[in-house]
């Protein structure tokens, strides 16, 4: 007996003094307000009264990273579970009454690395809010029959996908990118997968990441900080902590980076535009945050109308849209650069894109006036995600998942700082020469004509 | 430079804190006679939208595509002031957007920005609408851009089944035509005719502009009467309004090599105006819901089961869906209007979705351009901008029969498309109809 007594007692003490610890460190932007409850659940209550209405959201250290082959698209399906019935709404019809009662407008997504759940509602039914919120993450109840009618419902939005040129475009340029652990970033899954899903295969994810201290509880709106705590405390206070860190008892096992470049053409009846997809291995937050930041620089300074790259491709009408992104993960996150040519100029495009990628790290590929410039755009972009309130707790959670909370208060002034000298290095270390997989999807009729496998190869 | 980021800092900073009821009250003025909409927005973001009446209805089907391609062509193919890299270069200094869009029956002229840049800003919005240059060079570069973006339309399977849809519904009425044309009709279009277009559509009789920002009162009034000082007045113009009625069902279908199938209905709705128009509006609402709980939640037939009162000059109801199983879904959905006719909406289901219509009227608050964008579209359709803000209170007071009456008065025959395996689906399932229990439309 004692030893249940003394258990969560360590457990809370270990806890207790991590909240302390983390919050002596923690940054927040004002208005944001940051508490561990004893179980480990982290509270975030963002104050901002803009409107009369409150989000609350639950963000999990859960996805796609977390799926190997047999479970792939289940963080996925366990999401639209969540939507269909628990101890207070025994089933889907019960609990869509509740949200229409309560007048919230609501959704879930599963990503790479996060899976949230958010309810935004009028101010006065916060307490209801957290109350259905409460009872969805905690006590769901999985039943075949209900698992049965959901599987078509995920393997349709699967077909959605496939039937869209770009979204198969980008499917298989991730099976090549990230090989054997594709299933650890794509959360839509694998068909058979979501098909022979059962109740059993969802207590298993339950049971492994779905913890108040593998969770953060964002409550953000009108709200008062100091009743948003109490609320949060009293309704999910008794939500045991799991006694271990899911990530660390589960790890990630580690991305193998590109042996060599894959280069694929894949044919499509309905893709009457073609559009081309190159993919890079990027940086990692928790070995290179500082290239994660540099990323973003560099992807809006290659967005700029006067950049090298829309220059050479957009306005020589070469293509409508090229546009480099960077998608910040804890674990590699990929460097996108997405093409769409000119049908009628394919080849000089692609000749041009690979040009624009050669010169990438030239001290002269961009002056100091552009990257002056692409700092004050982000700047600027700050002010514009902030405007709507309801989106903060998605963006701060976001950011909770994949690298801290630290670096969501930091990020601002963490991008005024970027020099031409990290953006070299972030260049160097992961786009220039480094191995890529470049894919291209096209109607078969034009690939007749054009023969896009002749020219779609490495340079020679 | 280093000034304008501690402003900007600043304006990050005070977002953070953003005080309940920051917004000031509403209002409207007349400006070298076009009407000015303004909402002050509590917040550092200054959102503009010049909107120009008519949309489909400017031009005839053969030239269907030349608003859209001028509307681009505003800010993409320069002014008589900077050349379009020289305009483009400024605006991404700003991190500011100015951009024309077209629609059915309107289109608008956007721009957005942070208050300190708002007079840099403005003066490259009001070169873009007053002395747009139409470069030959840069014209050829965005025609061939719309042609791929046309194309690129019909492989996004919601964007073909639409414009499927409104071709079979619409055919003989404007509304049939896509404000983005078709490839044979924007390869024709010049330099020249597009700007000549552009002129006989730029007048104030077919203006309304809307501003969200916190701008004084005599600043927004010398900048839109310096704006507007070059622009002719023109011809009284009013966006004409007509009814859409389905006599009898029908189902036209297209083989596509797709992963599942896209299906879409159109039927009736009332015309801005109506007076069961609001009544309609809360209806449709109600029945989204019901359709995704027959059709996702109690069968799983769909992922994406969706249905939209779709408001214009011609207001419509749809109902879209992507399915593997076509002939089990027109089964449930005939079954579920056939019930909701027979029985009507509940009082608690009228009651509940006013609840979720306030959250998302509270919600459409949180931004500049979704405030901007509900009071140009108030205005235009309805010749009441304050519509608005209002609707949320006439919502209140509709009662369950008003509802239900709507839902019974509009919902009869529908126009049915289907895109995907034809082998899949039996026409005749469509054919059946939902007739039962309803008044005919009477309009």
């Amino acid at each position: 007996m004692p030893f249940k007594f003394t258990r969560p007692l360590i457990l809370t003490l270990v806890v207790s003094l991590l909240a302390v610890a983390a919050s002596a460190q923690l940054r927040l932007p004002e208005g944001y307000y940051w508490k561990q409850l004893p179980n480990g659940l982290q509270v975030l209550v963002i104050e901002n009264a803009k409107v009369p209405l409150v989000t609350v959201e639950i963000a999990v250290k859960n996805g796609a990273y977390t799926e190997g082959p047999e479970y792939s698209g289940l963080s996925h399906l366990f999401e639209h579970m969540f939507f269909k019935a628990n101890k207070d709404y025994p089933n889907q019809e019960a609990f869509l009454k509740r949200t229409q009662q309560l007048g919230a407008l609501w959704n879930g997504t599963t990503d790479v690395e996060r899976v949230n759940y958010f309810f935004t509602v009028e101010k006065d039914s916060m307490v209801a809010d957290l109350k259905f919120m409460n009872a969805a993450i905690r006590f769901p109840i999985y039943r075949e029959e209900d698992m049965k009618k959901e599987r078509p419902v995920v393997d349709g939005e699967f077909q959605r996908l496939e039937s869209d040129p770009g979204s198969q475009l980008w499917l298989e340029v991730q099976r090549h990118l990230w090989g054997d652990l594709v299933t650890r970033k794509v959360a839509i899954g694998i068909h058979e997968v979501i098909n022979t899903a059962t109740p059993e295969k969802m207590m298993v994810i339950k049971n492994k990441y779905y913890f108040p201290n593998n969770s953060l509880l964002t409550i953000c709106g009108d709200v008062k900080h100091e009743q948003a705590f109490a609320e949060a405390e009293k309704i999910f206070g008794d939500w045991a902590n799991s006694g271990f860190d899911p990530i660390q008892k589960y790890p990630i096992p580690a991305f193998k980076p590109l042996d060599s470049s894959t280069y694929f053409v894949k044919e499509m009846s309905i893709a009457q535009t073609p559009y081309m997809w190159f993919s890079w291995q990027g940086p990692s937050y928790l070995t290179d945050s500082a290239s994660t930041i540099a990323a973003d620089v560099f992807s809006t300074i290659v967005g700029l109308n006067a950049s090298k790259m829309q220059q050479a491709l957009v306005d020589k009408n070469l293509a409508s849209n090229a546009s480099l992104s960077y998608n910040t993960c804890k674990y590699v996150g990929p460097i996108d650069l997405f093409v769409v040519p000119n049908p009628e100029k394919v080849k000089e495009c692609y000749a041009e894109v690979m040009n624009q990628i050669k010169h990438f790290a030239d001290p002269d590929y961009f002056t100091d006036e552009q990257l002056q410039d692409a700092k004050a755009i982000r700047l600027r972009e700050s002010i514009h995600r902030k405007e709507k309130p309801s989106t903060l707790a998605n963006q701060a959670s976001y950011q909770w998942c994949s690298t801290s909370l630290n670096y969501y208060t930091d990020q601002d002034n963490n991008y005024q700082k970027v020099t031409r000298e990290d953006i070299a290095r972030y260049v160097n270390k992961y786009i220039l020469g480094k191995p890529m997989v470049a894919g291209m999807i096209i109607k078969p009729e034009m690939n007749k004509q054009i023969n896009a496998g002749s020219f779609f190869t490495a340079a020679k | 430079m280093k000034n304008k980021i501690l402003i900007l800092f600043a304006a990050v900073g005070l977002l953070n804190l953003q005080m309940a009821n920051a917004q000031g009250k509403p209002y409207d003025m007349t400006v070298n006679g076009v009407k000015v909409i303004v909402q002050p927005s509590g917040n550092e973001i200054v959102e503009v939208e010049t909107v120009i009446k008519g949309g489909v209805q400017n031009y005839p089907a053969d030239k269907a595509g030349i608003e859209a391609l001028a509307m681009n062509a505003l800010t993409e193919c320069g002014t008589l002031r900077h050349d379009k890299n020289a305009f483009k270069n400024q605006l991404d200094k700003m991190g500011a957007t100015v951009y024309g869009v077209c629609g059915k029956d309107y289109s608008m002229i956007r721009m957005n920005c942070v208050k300190p840049d708002f007079d840099n800003v403005w003066a490259l919005y009001n070169e873009a609408i007053t002395i747009p240059k139409f470069d030959e060079k840069e014209f050829q570069r965005i025609r061939q851009d719309a042609i791929n973006s046309l194309k690129e339309q019909d492989s996004q399977p919601d964007a073909a089944i639409d414009k499927f849809a409104s071709k079979v519904a619409f055919a003989g009425r404007p509304y049939a035509q896509d404000p983005y044309g078709t490839v044979d009709n924007v390869s024709k279009l010049t330099a020249e005719q597009t700007k000549a277009y552009y002129q006989s559509i730029l007048t104030k009789s077919r203006m309304v502009i809307v501003v969200v920002a916190d701008l004084d009162r005599s600043v927004i009034e010398q900048k839109v009467s310096q704006m507007l000082a070059t622009i002719k007045q023109g011809a009284p113009y009013e966006l004409k309004k007509s009814f859409f009625r389905v006599y009898k069902n029908s189902f036209s279908s297209e083989e596509r090599g797709l992963a599942t199938n896209y299906i879409e209905g159109i039927t009736s709705g009332p015309e801005p105006g109506a007076d069961d128009y609001n009544a309609f509006y809360i209806a449709m609402r109600i029945f989204y819901d019901k359709h995704f709980l027959y059709i996702r939640t109690r069968n799983g037939l769909s992922y994406a089961p969706l249905t939209q009162f779709s408001s214009g000059s011609t207001s419509v109801a749809k109902f879209m869906v992507s399915t593997t199983q076509p002939d089990k879904y027109i089964e449930v959905f005939d079954k579920l209007v056939d019930t909701v006719k027979m029985e009507g909406f509940k009082p608690d289901e009228v009651e509940n979705m006013k609840m979720t219509y306030l959250t998302g009227f509270y919600s459409r608050q949180e931004t500049n351009q979704a405030q901007a964008a509900s009071m140009a579209a108030n205005e235009v359709l309805f010749n009441n901008w304050k519509r608005a803000i209002t609707l949320v209170n006439d919502v209140k007071k509709l009662t369950p029969e008003q509802v239900s009456d709507a839902f019974r008065k509009y919902i009869t025959n529908i126009v049915w498309v289907y895109q995907g395996d034809t082998k899949k689906v039996t026409a005749q399932n469509f054919l059946k109809g939902v007739d039962k229990g309803g008044n005919p439309v009477a309009q």
